[in-house]
């Protein structure tokens, strides 16, 4: 009788399966506005024209083309555990601007039909945004399309706008601090970056100021066969406090899109960043066609006493590859990784963090909670490095890997690199699949199998989630609901 | 015995101990009472050497020698017994083991032979019976995995082996049910002779209905305001700290 | 090196045309071999010591039958190179215990081919001065049902390094797997290092995986809490190396063998 039970349940199971596997990618729209492109392919000519566009000073013109020329000697890395296509960069259009009718002057202004992609996307860049207190530096592709609360934000002599205004307006603060945490020479992504990237937000917090908002930029890839190298550079300096929020999405395309960023952060002494992001780029379809590539390098210094906080929920991309790291320089300085990365389909992800020990009494805390679903591949890689002069440092890590399904893979790739005697360094891993006790637990009082699967990954990412701000907790949840709940079998 | 002159102790550069006069001589039993805070554990740490703890002024005097001028284990070999208010684990390590390697320590410093494998084992059955603990126990390793009471009894087993002159119990009584408190308080009795001295301290007069106390000393923000007999024990259960700080003020 | 149980222990002598058959509880030794082919036939059973005391290069591979069961210890008191292949098949049973005293590099690859074979590979490293400790160990589950246990310790003074490279491997359809695999390490010394990787590449969702890792160093407040009993500073640290280390080896799976590798790690521990 039980078993008889069992079985209807199980094709229940499959019904909501079907179901829900067949849901579609929500963002999969593509905006109809005019977008200025340049011609396919790279060499220093089309580095020249991004730069002349962007009416770039002469100086950053020469560390475009210095990083364009080391990247070039530079191999595709291997070393990931992900099946990369091989990807021919001459075929790819590295400049897309939608091109503005006229210069906007108020929120009125904006494209309409651009104003509709924000609505879709539910990015709240209207008065409501006000009450939110959320400033968003929309990025559309390439360029900068509206930023919002700057005046309020200039009050507090914090600096929020594009790379490229900041290139031109701010050329000290960029040539001091841009690419000292993630040089061109770093890796062969952030080499590309370094040459061709077309826009991406900048942030400065000056001294003793804590930012009374929320900092947030939206990117979205628009035109196809566009890549998006944005460039994003937070500067907190001696004693202040931000809260930035990154999201992404991106349309629904045939074809791969690659994407590779450059975050980097300079946390100044006793100063704390806490750095948010949720990123669901189209994964590709039901059959591993299409997708965004997300090559991302993102890395943080931390002077004395500082604090640097990455949060990361990663549903999205065809295959995600970024380890969000920390460079705990200063004495007492503080790092922490927390992450939710999901894989659902044919997707693959290799993320995780380093966590580089310098200073004395540092403290790093990672906590990587990966879910696979479908036939993808979700890896945690890790760096946990002491090095010699760095006393009482401290790590502590938990990586837990949730398999939903038998034909997903769920690996975990930690290090621990110690040189110094007074370190004490912890790691822990599990693997878990969703048992079918619990799944009879949550049906017997009356759960459907699919409230009771979103209900035990969300408890399961629970810690992670905890750590987001309000608005993108939210968001992140529906979003791991929306590509989970199916895949149960 | 013990000679405690004028004794300041710091921790972190914060001052914990301010001014201890304390004199316990042979064959007495001496309880230190007082509210969280006031320094009772740090006064055992400090008597015990604890290297947190940093003695700036006064001095100890312990049969006749310079106490602080001694190593944590020589001050051991000597005859003092801290009884742990959180006896520490240690991985892998058996408390047979342990303790053959600790009394023989002892008697080499006394002058004396070591124990053969024979003598060791009936010494440990006779002392393991003072605490009623089951023999079983010392072929764990030490404290690892020990519910609350096993700790507890487990020092007294140890205070039985090492057979000290001076015995400072920290909060022994802590953490343990009405039976448990029973078999560590009249194990502790039985050791007790005109030749050794105990000085234990906690929170609860329950403990002294076993183990009844010469002088009750209280010990409040790192002096002792008050001594009295076991009938201070009493009041203090029944009235409180406030009355002897009040008193103070 | 002296070691009066290793002395006693009689040399195997294999002959490399047929699989070892029959259950024999007598402890074997093997010094220095450069290349060893063991075959364990159906339900045989054997205990074998291999002595590294060269600094050489070796292979050794190893199979065994089913239900057959093996206790094994690697002994290096050189800096050898060893690459151990095992294959396991349904039902058998391997106890592998690696002990490196002298720096040295061990590559141990556990291949699980038959249901409900179970292994149990444990490693210790305790260095000092100069030495360094490479030790690798690689579990392939293949098949379902099968139990893999992992344990490895590594103690670095000196400017000694050791580094431990754990990979437990589940292959698509090797269901109910249960896997474990832990790495505790103590370093002694200001130059000393640890570099460790515990990895797990799972590709099966029912079963249950978990690893570990750690790095520390002595234990202060047992050292305190050593010296209040009367042992000296000396003594306290010497006790909890024992502590650290010694469950592990005894828990290699033959007396005899355990007397033998203690012996040799004591004379290590003295001299770290």
């Amino acid at each position: 009788m039980q078993d008889i039970e069992m079985t209807m349940a199980k094709e229940n199971e499959n019904d909501i399966l079907q179901e829900l596997t067949n849901r579609e990618y929500e963002h999969g729209f593509t905006t109809d506005i005019e977008t200025e492109l340049i011609r396919r392919g790279l060499d220093e000519e089309v580095i020249r024209t991004i730069s002349a566009k962007k009416e770039e000073p002469e100086w950053m013109l020469e560390r475009r083309l210095k990083a364009f020329r080391h990247w070039q000697t530079m191999k595709h890395p291997t070393w990931g555990h992900l099946d990369i296509p091989e990807i021919d960069f001459q075929d790819i259009i590295y400049y897309a601007a939608p091109k503005p009718k006229k210069k906007l002057g108020s929120m009125d202004e904006v494209d309409p039909e651009l104003k509709r992609t924000f609505e879709k996307l539910g990015i709240p860049l209207e008065e409501q945004m006000a009450l939110a207190g959320v400033a968003v530096d929309a990025v559309m592709d390439s360029v900068s399309v509206k930023t919002t609360f700057r005046e309020t934000l200039k009050e507090k002599g914090i600096i929020f706008c594009s790379i490229s205004e900041a290139i031109r307006e701010y050329p000290e603060l960029i040539q001091k601090y841009l690419g000292s945490v993630v040089p061109y020479t770093d890796n062969f992504y952030a080499a590309l970056n370094a040459a061709v990237f077309s826009d991406g937000s900048f942030c400065y917090i000056p001294k003793g100021v804590r930012c009374p908002m929320e900092l947030s930029t939206y990117f979205r890839i628009n035109a196809a066969g566009t890549g998006q190298f944005e460039r994003t550079l937070i500067v907190a300096d001696e004693g202040a406090y931000v809260s930035y929020l990154e999201g992404c999405t991106a349309p629904q395309r045939d074809e791969n899109q690659l994407h590779a960023a450059v975050v980097e952060i300079v946390v100044e002494r006793d100063a704390e960043v806490k750095y948010s992001t949720v990123q669901n780029w189209y994964p590709g379809d039901k059959e591993g066609k299409g997708g965004v590539y997300n090559f991302v390098t993102k890395r943080g210094l931390c002077r004395e006493n500082a604090v640097l906080s990455w949060t990361q929920v990663e549903t999205g991309s065809a295959i995600t590859w970024k380890y969000p790291s920390c460079v705990l320089l200063g004495d007492n300085s503080v790092g922490e990784f927390y992450s939710v990365a999901m894989t659902n389909n044919y997707q693959q992800a290799d993320t995780g963090t380093k966590m580089i020990h310098i200073g004395r009494n540092t403290r790093s805390r990672i906590v990587s909670k990966g879910i696979s679903a479908g036939k993808s591949q979700n890896a945690y890689r890790g760096l946990v490095r002491v090095n010699a002069g760095a006393e009482n440092a401290r790590n502590y890590s938990q990586c837990d890997s949730l398999l939903i399904g038998s034909q997903c893979g769920a690996h975990t790739f930690p290090e621990i690199d110690c040189r110094n005697r007074t370190a004490i360094l912890e790691h822990e891993a599990t693997t878990s699949k969703i048992s079918d006790d619990q799944l009879f637990y949550c049906n017997q009082r009356g759960l459907s199998t699919e409230d009771a699967v979103g209900l035990i990954v969300n408890g399961y990412a629970r810690e992670v989630l905890q750590k987001l701000p309000m608005e993108f907790a939210v968001e992140a949840q529906k979003l791991l609901a929306l590509q989970l709940e199916g895949s149960v079998g | 015995m013990l000679k405690v002159t004028n004794l300041h102790a710091t921790v972190d550069g914060k001052e914990i101990l301010r001014g201890i006069n304390l004199e316990v001589k042979s064959g007495e039993v001496h309880a230190i009472m007082g509210p969280n805070g006031s320094g009772k554990s740090t006064l055992a740490s400090v008597l015990a050497g604890n290297e947190k703890f940093e003695v700036t002024e006064g001095s100890v005097e312990f049969e006749g020698e310079d106490l602080l001028d001694l190593s944590i284990e020589d001050r051991a070999r000597k005859g003092l017994f801290l009884g742990f208010q959180y006896p520490v684990e240690i991985p892998g390590v058996t408390m047979a083991n342990f303790m053959k390697l600790a009394v023989n320590e002892q008697r080499k410093f006394r002058g004396e032979e070591p124990l053969t494998a024979a003598e060791y084992l009936k010494m440990m059955r006779e002392k393991a019976k003072i605490v009623e603990l089951d023999t079983k126990m010392t072929s764990r390793a030490v404290n690892e995995g020990f519910s609350g009471g096993e700790k507890k009894k487990n020092e007294i087993f140890q205070m039985a082996m090492l057979d000290p002159k001076l015995a400072i119990l920290d909060e022994t009584d802590s953490g343990l049910d009405i039976d448990a408190l029973r078999i560590v308080a009249t194990g502790v009795t039985k050791l007790h002779t005109e030749q050794n001295a105990t000085v234990v301290i906690t929170h609860y007069q329950r403990l002294l209905d076993y183990i009844v106390p010469d002088y009750v000393h209280v010990l409040y923000k790192g002096r002792i305001i008050h001594t009295g007999d076991k009938s201070l024990a009493l009041k203090l259960e029944k009235e409180g700290y406030d009355w002897l700080i009040n008193e103070q003020q | 090196m002296q070691n009066a149980i290793l002395e006693q222990l009689p040399t195997l002598h294999i002959a490399l045309d047929r699989p070892i058959e029959g259950r024999s509880e007598q402890l074997y030794r093997v010094d220095d071999p450069s290349c060893l082919e063991l075959k364990l036939a159906a339900d045989a059973r054997l205990k074998l010591l291999v002595v590294r005391s060269q600094a050489a290069t070796s292979r050794v591979q190893i199979e065994l039958g089913e239900r057959a069961e093996l206790v094994l210890a690697e002994l290096f008191v050189a800096d050898a190179e060893t690459t151990v292949e095992v294959q396991q098949g349904a039902e058998s049973r391997l106890q592998l215990t690696s002990l490196q005293l002298g720096g040295g590099v061990g590559r141990y690859v556990v291949n699980l081919m038959g249901a409900y074979a179970e292994s149990r590979v444990n490693g210790l490293f305790a260095l000092g001065g100069a030495e360094r400790s490479s030790l690798t160990i690689r579990t392939n589950h293949q098949v379902a049902d099968c139990r893999s246990y992992s344990e490895v310790r590594g103690l670095a003074g000196g400017e000694a390094v050791g580094r431990f490279d754990g990979m437990v491997y589940v292959a698509p359809d090797a269901q109910r797997t249960d896997a474990f695999q832990q790495n505790r390490n103590m370093l002694l010394s200001e130059k000393a290092r640890i570099d460790t990787k515990p990895q797990l590449e799972i590709y099966a969702d029912d079963v249950k995986c978990s690893h570990g890792a750690t790095v520390g160093q002595m234990d202060q407040e047992a050292i305190y809490y050593l010296r209040q009993r009367g042992l000296d500073e000396q003594q306290a640290r010497r006790l909890q190396l024992t502590g650290f280390a010694d469950d592990l080896v005894m828990r290699c799976g033959c007396e005899e063998m355990c007397a033998a590798l203690l012996e040799a790690l004591n004379a290590k521990l003295n001299r770290i």
